[in-house]
C-alpha cells in the first residue's frame, strides 16, 4: 500500500494564520510536515493546534497564507475535494448508518460500486470484521475510534488528520489505541497528522512534534531533540517536567558556561543555552527530574568530582512503583522534583534528610531567564 | 426555556431534614398518574363508549334512539359518503406534502443558517397562534377573494388557466376551490410540520456535516444521506400531526370551500347538528378514526423510524 514518495503527501503551510473578529486563534505559522511521517501538533486547549488542522482538511477557511499537499494548493479547495480525511474528536460517526455503511461512505461518494472487499479488508485491519453490521451506538468508545479510523483511511487520503482521536477513551485503552495507530500508519505508510493535548500520546506515537502555545508553534522537532533541548520555559514544562533554577553567568571556560547559583557554581555547556550567555546575565538552568542523583549529605565525599551540585532537605517522598518521587526544597530553589528508580534505595532519604543533589552538566540546559518561569506548568495551563 | 435551567428554589429551613420513609414513596408515581387517568377517563374514553353506543343505535329524535346493534349504518354511511372519504385524506395528504415542501427550507434555515435571527424567526412561526384558528381562515377569505391582488395577479400570469384545467380552481377563481381549500389547510397545519422538523434537525450534530463533506459528500449528497435520514424523526412527527387534524378538518372546507370540496369533517358536523342523525356521525366518525389510524401505522412501520434513536 505504500505510495512512491513523489511528496504529494507533503504538506506545507506557508503563511497560514486564523482570527475570528479580533482573536486571533493562529499566527502566521509555516509548517512543512513530509510526506509518510507522523507529525503531531501539540499544545493545551485553545492554542491553535485544532484550528490548524482544520484549515488542512478544508474545514476552516485560513485568514491569510497558502496550504498546499506536495505542489498542489488547496486553500480554497472544499474538504469534498481535498485528498485529504479526518478522524474527529467523538468520532462523528453516522449514527443512521452500521459500520460497514459508515466505513464504506467515502468509497460510495467517489462513484465507487463494488465496496465490498475494500471494507471487509479495512474492517480486518482495525480488527472490527465481526461488528460490520452493528450500529455506532452498539459499540464501546474504542471500537467506535478505530471505525472513525477505518472510515478515513479506507480512501487512501494523501494526509491523514487526527483530531485528539483518542481523547475519549481511558488510559489503558489509549495507551493500546497508539501503538495500533503507530502501527496501522507504519504499515500504511500515510502522512498522519495528530493534534493532541497529551505530550505522552505526542512523544509516543509521532516521528516530528510541534509544540504549540497561543496561536504559535513553539518548537518543533524529534520528541527526544525536544524533551532533551527544550528552547523555551513552555516547551520545558509542558514535555515532562523541568527543574527551571535562576542562575548567574559567571564566565565561560571552554565550550561550558559557569553559572552561580546561591553560592554554588553550575556548569552548562554552551552548545545547549538557547539564551545568549554574557557575563553577569541571567540564565535559567533546566535538569530534568530524572538525571538528578540523590546522595545522603553524609556521604557527600563520594560523589565524584564535575558534577554539578545542590544541597537541600527532602520535602516530600512520594512512592509510584517504578520510581520514588522527591520533592526537595533547596537554598537556590524551592520544590525542585527528583525522580529515582528504585534499584537500591537508600533508608536514609525520607522527608527532613539533607541531601546533595548531582547531575552531570551535559543534561543541564539553558533558557532565556526574560521568560515567564511557570509557563507550561500544569497550573498554568489549567488556570 | 430558561426558567427550566434555573436553580431550584431553596428549601425552607423547617422541612425536616429526615428522609421520609420509603414505603410511603412507593405509590407516589400511581398518585401522580391519577389525574390524568381521570381526566382521560371522563373526557375520552367515556364519550367513545358513548359513540360507540350512539352508532348502532336506531330511532328518531321524536321517539328517542335504542341501542340495536344495527351495524348497517357504517356501511350505509360509508357507501353514501366514500367521495368525502377520499376528498379528505386527499386533500389532507396535498396539505401535507405541501406542509413538508414549505417546512422543510423553514426548519432547516433556523435549524442551521438562522443564527441571532434564530428566536425571531422562531415566534414567527408561532405567532398565528396567537389568532383564532377560525379568524385566520376568515383572513384567507379575503385574501383569495375574486377581486384580490393574489387571484388577479394569478389569472394575468395565466396560473389559473393551468390549475382550472387540472380542476383544482373554477375559471377565474380560487375561493370555493379545491385550491383553497388544500392552501387553508395547509396554511394552518404548517406550524405543527415545522415544530417537530426543527426540534429533530437541531439535535443533529454539526460534526456530522463537516464527516461527509470530510468523506467527499457535496453538500447535496451530505443533505441525501446524512441530514435527511437523521431528520425522519421530525418528518414523521410532522407529517403526522399535519394529516390527522387535516383529514377531520371542516374549517377550512366550510369557510374555504363549496358544496364540492365537502370533507367528511363536514359530513359529520351536519349530520350532528343540522340532520341530527347521531347514528351515522358516529359511524362516520369511527371509519375516519379507523381509517386514519391504518394508514399511520402503516406510515410508521414503512418509515422505520424506530431504527433512529
Amino acid at each position: 500500500m505504500k505510495t512512491t514518495p513523489d511528496n504529494s503527501g507533503d504538506v506545507r503551510l506557508s503563511g497560514i494564520s486564523k482570527t475570528y473578529g479580533s482573536f486571533t486563534a493562529v499566527h502566521p505559522l509555516d509548517l512543512t510536515v513530509p510526506e509518510g511521517s507522523f507529525f503531531a501538533l501539540l499544545g493545551a486547549s485553545g492554542c491553535g493546534k485544532t484550528t490548524t488542522l482544520r484549515m488542512i482538511a478544508g474545514l476552516e477557511e485560513p485568514t491569510t497564507g497558502t496550504v498546499r499537499l506536495g505542489d498542489q494548493d488547496v486553500t480554497h479547495l472544499p474538504p469534498y475535494k481535498r485528498p485529504v480525511n479526518t478522524v474527529f474528536q467523538s468520532y462523528a460517526l453516522f449514527p443512521h448508518l452500521d459500520i460497514f455503511e459508515n466505513v464504506a461512505f467515502g468509497l460510495r461518494r467517489r462513484g465507487i460500486k463494488s465496496v465490498k472487499k475494500q471494507v471487509e479488508e479495512m474492517l480486518e485491519l482495525v480488527q472490527l470484521g465481526e461488528q460490520a453490521r452493528k450500529k455506532p451506538h452498539q459499540l464501546s468508545g474504542g471500537q467506535q475510534q478505530r471505525v472513525a479510523v477505518a472510515r478515513a483511511l479506507i480512501n487512501h487520503p494523501k494526509v491523514l488528520l487526527l483530531d485528539e482521536p483518542l481523547g475519549a477513551l481511558d488510559l489503558k485503552l489509549r495507551r493500546q489505541m497508539q501503538l495500533e495507530l503507530k502501527r496501522i500508519q507504519t504499515e500504511v505508510g500515510i502522512t498522519f497528522v495528530h493534534v493532541t493535548h497529551d505530550q505522552e500520546e505526542a512523544m509516543t506515537m509521532a516521528d516530528t512534534v510541534a509544540v504549540m502555545n497561543g496561536g504559535r508553534v513553539e518548537q518543533l522537532g524529534a520528541p527526544a531533540d525536544l524533551y532533551e533541548n527544550p528552547r523555551t520555559t513552555f516547551v520545558a514544562n509542558f514535555l515532562g517536567t523541568s527543574n527551571l533554577i535562576e542562575a548567574e553567568v559567571d564566565t565561560k571556560s571552554g565550550e561550558d558556561i559557569v553559572l552561580k547559583a546561591g553560592g554554588g557554581k553550575l556548569v552548562l555547556p554552551e552548545a545547549r543555552c538557547s539564551a545568549p550567555a554574557t557575563s553577569g546575565g541571567k540564565v535559567l538552568v533546566g535538569i530534568r527530574p530524572e538525571k538528578i542523583s540523590l546522595t545522603h549529605a553524609d556521604d557527600a565525599g563520594s560523589i565524584p568530582a564535575g558534577r554539578n551540585r545542590l544541597t537541600g532537605t527532602i520535602a516530600d517522598a512520594s512512592f509510584i512503583g517504578v520510581s520514588t518521587q522527591y520533592v526537595i526544597d533547596s537554598p537556590v530553589c524551592d520544590e525542585l522534583s527528583v525522580y529515582v528508580q528504585n534499584v537500591e534505595r537508600d533508608g536514609r532519604l525520607v522527608p527532613g534528610a539533607d541531601v546533595v543533589l548531582h547531575w552531570s552538566p551535559a543534561h543541564t540546559f539553558g533558557l532565556d531567564a526574560a521568560q515567564d518561569i511557570d509557563a507550561g506548568t500544569e497550573e498554568e495551563v489549567a488556570a | 426555556m430558561s426558567t427550566l435551567t434555573e436553580a431550584p428554589p431553596p428549601l425552607s429551613p423547617t422541612a425536616p431534614e429526615k428522609k421520609p420513609p420509603r414505603r410511603r414513596g412507593r405509590f407516589t408515581p400511581y398518585w401522580l398518574l391519577l389525574p390524568g387517568i381521570l381526566w382521560l377517563v371522563v373526557f375520552f374514553a367515556l364519550p367513545m363508549i358513548y359513540q360507540a353506543s350512539t352508532s348502532v343505535q336506531t330511532g328518531s329524535l321524536e321517539e328517542g334512539y335504542k341501542v340495536t346493534w344495527h351495524f348497517a349504518t357504517y356501511w350505509d354511511a360509508l357507501s353514501e359518503y366514500w367521495p368525502q372519504f377520499l376528498r379528505s385524506v386527499f386533500y389532507a395528504a396535498a396539505a401535507t406534502v405541501l406542509c413538508l415542501l414549505l417546512g422543510y427550507p423553514l426548519a432547516y434555515l433556523i435549524a442551521f443558517r438562522a443564527g441571532r435571527w434564530r428566536n425571531l424567526i422562531m415566534i414567527l412561526v408561532i405567532a398565528p397562534f396567537f389568532t383564532s384558528f377560525l379568524i385566520r381562515t376568515l383572513a384567507w377569505k379575503t385574501i383569495l377573494a375574486d377581486n384580490g391582488v393574489v387571484v388577479q395577479t394569478l389569472g394575468s400570469l395565466h396560473v389559473l388557466d393551468v390549475t382550472s384545467w387540472l380542476g383544482w380552481t373554477a375559471g377565474d377563481r380560487v375561493l370555493a376551490t379545491p385550491l383553497a381549500v388544500v392552501c387553508g389547510l395547509t396554511y394552518n397545519f404548517l406550524p405543527f410540520m415545522i415544530l417537530p422538523l426543527y426540534t429533530s434537525l437541531e439535535r443533529i450534530d454539526g460534526r456530522l456535516h463537516e464527516a461527509a463533506g470530510d468523506l467527499y459528500a457535496r453538500p447535496w449528497t451530505t443533505f441525501r444521506k446524512v441530514t435527511f435520514p437523521l431528520s425522519m424523526p421530525g418528518v414523521v412527527s410532522g407529517t403526522l400531526l399535519t394529516f390527522i387534524p387535516a383529514a377531520g378538518d371542516y374549517v377550512n372546507a366550510e369557510l374555504l370551500g363549496s358544496t364540492d370540496t365537502r370533507m367528511i369533517g363536514n359530513v359529520i358536523q351536519t349530520q350532528f347538528l343540522r340532520i341530527l342523525d347521531y347514528p351515522t356521525a358516529a359511524a362516520l366518525s369511527f371509519i375516519l378514526m379507523a381509517a386514519i389510524l391504518a394508514m399511520v401505522t402503516l406510515y410508521i412501520r414503512r418509515s422505520g423510524t424506530e431504527d433512529l434513536v
